[in-house]
């Protein structure tokens, strides 16, 4: 499923992210890559930015960017 | 004695300025990276017989370089001169941080790994076994926590003894199927005579095949380029068949990550879960209490940079106008004491009065961000940011904008993202700054009953901030059209700030605005200073001269002195020149007196007060004089007040805000649209207005 199908709390490891460059590398900096531990911490009440945490580091991304990441709970 | 280079690398917030502070008999030397405006920061030391030198680069996530600082570290780490790496992590999250080492290992530079904060890791019970970690990875590992300073001076040694063995002891490999494809790549790359490292020639490579422009740049005049173009396209295709991948970068990805797992496994006794972080977030990021808690401290952190900031400003004003007045007496008369004492003087004055404002905002900035507060800041904002093409960071610029546009345009380098920078940077002149503020109270005096005064001036406020807001979405439409905005921001953990660190960054801004801006507006401002006395008419000066001491009454003399200035103005380059374009003003109703007035608001928006008291021959005055709002209300319509309004609402900022724009920002293309653009946009306005007025009957 989607990080924008999670609910708050929940956590799956990362199967598949899509996501054009530089956004990708980026994001995979920042230990968001396949089988790690993603867990969605907090969105705002628009659900345009959201909060994920993967092993140990909080990220902030936005609505288009949490769309690409597909996680297995 | 021997001289060491070394470089400081890791990824923002890691702790590497907290380094660099602890290394005891370090001293820091500020510049910036040649031709661009990233600060460079550089220690020298001296242990034993060696002289030590450690540039710290800018924090980078990856050697995938996306903003300006980033660029620079890559840049330094490929093509600058030096001997060690000295590779900062954070031993909370050291998976993640170990990536970027892999990446840096490819090169096989002699390398020193600082995994920093192990107190923070170990107050939560975690441990990381260093001896495990250096054997694994190659290269010495040194545990330190810059706050408590342990371990720090062993950087140093671990270096000079790494400087001396010269060669990188690493042995990290990658799967067997990609080494093979780096093999045979590696093999052509060495064919060409410029290049006989093969540490180097594998470095290469596998940037390349992780699609690096840079480096491919670097490749593309070597002679065997074709032949190397071509077994690389075919490596790729076998690699992402073999892989059953999308590209190179994603399996090198995968790899990395998969070996900084297994390695953080090997070597870290993983910490119980973490809280306090969670508890503060819930409070600060709270859907409903986040957003006032988050205006709260912006109003606090305004009140104390202008309020505050205020009382050394006039303190400073004082001082510099009394030091001009007392070099006056001395300096022997003429135009040199004038240029000195009328120009400079003043001019630098000027600067030295925004010093206080730019210090505490930045002080504020700083506090937000090293406490890790920014980031929750942008997460707030940014839903509602994002609308307007802008990014929820541009938040704290553009409020300051409301107090002084130097400092805002200096603040808006927390936005990392270069067009999310400029965008910023663009539209800030429509946040009213405060100087404009005696321009609006003396033309709403003039123009509007007392009751009313409040809301003109509010509609102001908020007018230019709207305005600004469109502009940003207009200038990211069409400038920067289907270009992505990707917005993926780290949210550190809250940590408490070091003295040492916030006083050095104030230190460091402090002097770069001096110099950089200071040059800048020292010039601008004379110039204006020289446009406004010269050239001196003799004739009219005897003239005046004569009719004051034979004035009779005080009154009458004092009258005869205004009008001396009056004409003195109106007849020097400043005069002529708002002469020249009185046309381009008419249509909105000008006459040249407001034209010149709209011209040396250049020089600072309240100087347009006194110019018109000088051009109405009142003069000195202030934006309360009763005079001058009479004189104001004999010569212009209402119309024109309006329309004069709205020019100071959008023309260009002081020269002062427009030469820390053109510091910040280098590109000559970006500086012209910078300077035309409003002025453009003003007029358009106002001439929309006046004639909308003039329709309605006013
Ligand atoms: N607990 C702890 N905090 C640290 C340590 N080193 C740095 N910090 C804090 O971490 C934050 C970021 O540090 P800074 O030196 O600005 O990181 P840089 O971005 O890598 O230069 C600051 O709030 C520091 O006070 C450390 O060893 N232990």
């Amino acid at each position: 499923m989607k990080v924008t199908q999670m609910k708050i709390g929940q956590s799956g490891i990362i199967k598949k992210i899509t996501a054009p460059e530089p956004i990708k590398s980026r994001l995979f900096a920042m230990g968001v890559a396949k089988n790690n531990r993603l867990t969605l911490l907090d969105h705002t009440i628009k659900k345009q930015t959201w909060e994920i945490e993967v092993e140990g580091t909080r990220i902030a991304l936005r609505k288009e960017e949490a769309e690409g990441i597909e996680v297995e709970p | 004695m021997k001289q060491i280079r070394a470089v400081m690398v890791g990824q923002p917030n890691v702790g590497k300025s907290s380094i660099i502070n602890a290394i005891s008999g370090a001293r820091l030397h500020v510049g910036n990276f040649a031709g661009v405006t990233v600060e460079k920061k550089e220690v020298t030391l001296q242990r034993g017989e060696n002289d030590i030198d450690i540039v710290d680069l800018p924090g980078i996530y990856s050697l995938k370089a996306y903003t300006p600082e980033e660029h620079v570290a890559k840049r330094y780490l490929i093509e600058g001169q030096y001997d060690v790496i000295i590779n900062v992590v954070d031993a909370n999250i050291l998976q993640r941080n170990l990536i970027l080492t892999l990446q840096l290992l490819d090169m096989r530079r002699p390398m020193v790994l600082v995994v920093n904060m192990v107190d923070e890791l170990e107050e939560k019970g975690g441990k990381i076994d260093a001896d495990m970690l250096s054997t694994l990875l190659g290269i010495p590992v040194i545990l330190t926590s810059a706050k408590e300073k342990r371990g720090v001076d062993e950087v140093v040694e671990k270096l000079i003894e790494v400087y001396k063995q010269k060669e990188c002891a690493c042995k990290l490999f990658y799967n067997e199927k990609i080494e093979d494809e780096i093999e045979k790549l590696s093999h052509i790359l060495l064919k060409s005579p410029h290049f006989n490292d093969p540490n180097l020639a594998r470095f290469y490579v596998i940037r390349l095949l992780e699609n690096d422009e840079e480096i491919y740049k670097i490749v593309h005049d070597l002679p065997i380029f074709l032949e190397l173009h071509e077994a690389l396209g075919e490596s790729i295709k076998r690699l992402k068949l073999e892989f059953d991948a999308d590209s190179v970068s994603d399996i090198f990805a995968d790899e990395r990550n998969a070996i900084a797992r297994s390695i953080v496994m090997q070597v870290m006794i993983q910490p119980q879960k973490e809280t306090l972080t969670d508890k503060i977030d819930k409070i600060l990021i709270h859907p409903i209490l986040g957003l006032p808690i988050f205006l709260f401290f912006m109003w606090a952190l305004f009140q104390i940079t202008f309020e505050v900031g205020s009382i050394p400003m006039d303190y400073i004003d004082e001082t510099v106008s009394n030091f001009a007045s007392w070099l006056r007496t001395i300096l022997p008369a003429g135009d040199l004491n004038s240029v000195i004492t009328d120009g400079v003087i003043p001019a630098v004055g000027a600067i030295l009065m925004f010093l206080p404002n730019i210090l505490i905002l930045f002080l504020g900035i700083n506090l937000l961000e090293q406490t890790g507060y920014m980031a929750r800041a942008a997460f707030l904002l940014d839903g509602f940011m994002k609308k307007f093409g802008l990014q929820g960071k541009a938040f704290i610029p553009l409020v300051s904008g409301f107090g002084c546009t130097v400092p805002a345009y200096m603040a808006a380098r927390t936005l990392k993202n270069p067009k999310d920078r400029l965008i910023t940077m663009l539209i800030l002149g429509f946040m009213n700054c405060s100087a404009r503020l005696p321009v609006y109270v003396l033309f709403i005096a003039a123009f509007f009953p007392t009751t009313s005064a409040g809301n003109v001036l509010f509609t102001i406020y908020v007018g230019g901030a709207i305005l600004g807001l469109i502009v940003a979405k207009i200038l990211r439409a069409i400038l920067f059209k289907g270009e992505p905005e990707p917005f993926v921001m780290e949210m550190p953990p809250y940590r408490f700030p070091s003295i040492k660190v916030l006083a050095m960054e104030l230190w460091i801004k402090a002097k770069l605005f001096i110099k950089k801006a200071g040059t800048f507006i020292a010039g601008a401002a004379m110039i204006i200073w020289f446009l406004s006395s010269y050239p001196v008419n003799e004739e009219l000066q005897a003239q005046y001269q004569q009719k004051i001491e034979q004035a009779s009454s005080k009154t009458q003399k004092v009258a005869l002195m205004n009008e001396f200035a009056a004409k003195n103005l109106e007849h020097s380059y400043l005069g002529q020149i708002g002469k020249v374009i009185e046309p381009i003003f008419a249509p909105i109703g000008f006459d040249w007196r407001l034209s010149v007035a709209t011209l040396s608001g250049l020089a600072a928006k309240e100087v347009v007060v006194s110019t018109l008291a000088t051009l109405y021959a009142v003069g000195e005055a202030n934006e309360k004089s009763d005079t001058l709002i009479n004189k104001l209300r004999e010569n212009i319509d209402f119309k024109t007040a309006i329309a004069l309004i709205i020019i100071i609402m959008i023309y260009s900022p002081c020269v002062a805000a427009m030469s820390t724009f053109y510091a910040e920002v280098p590109q000559w293309a970006w500086r012209a649209f910078y300077t035309i653009y409003p002025n453009v946009l003003a007029w358009l306005a106002a001439f929309g207005v006046y004639h909308l007025l003039e329709l309605l009957g006013y």
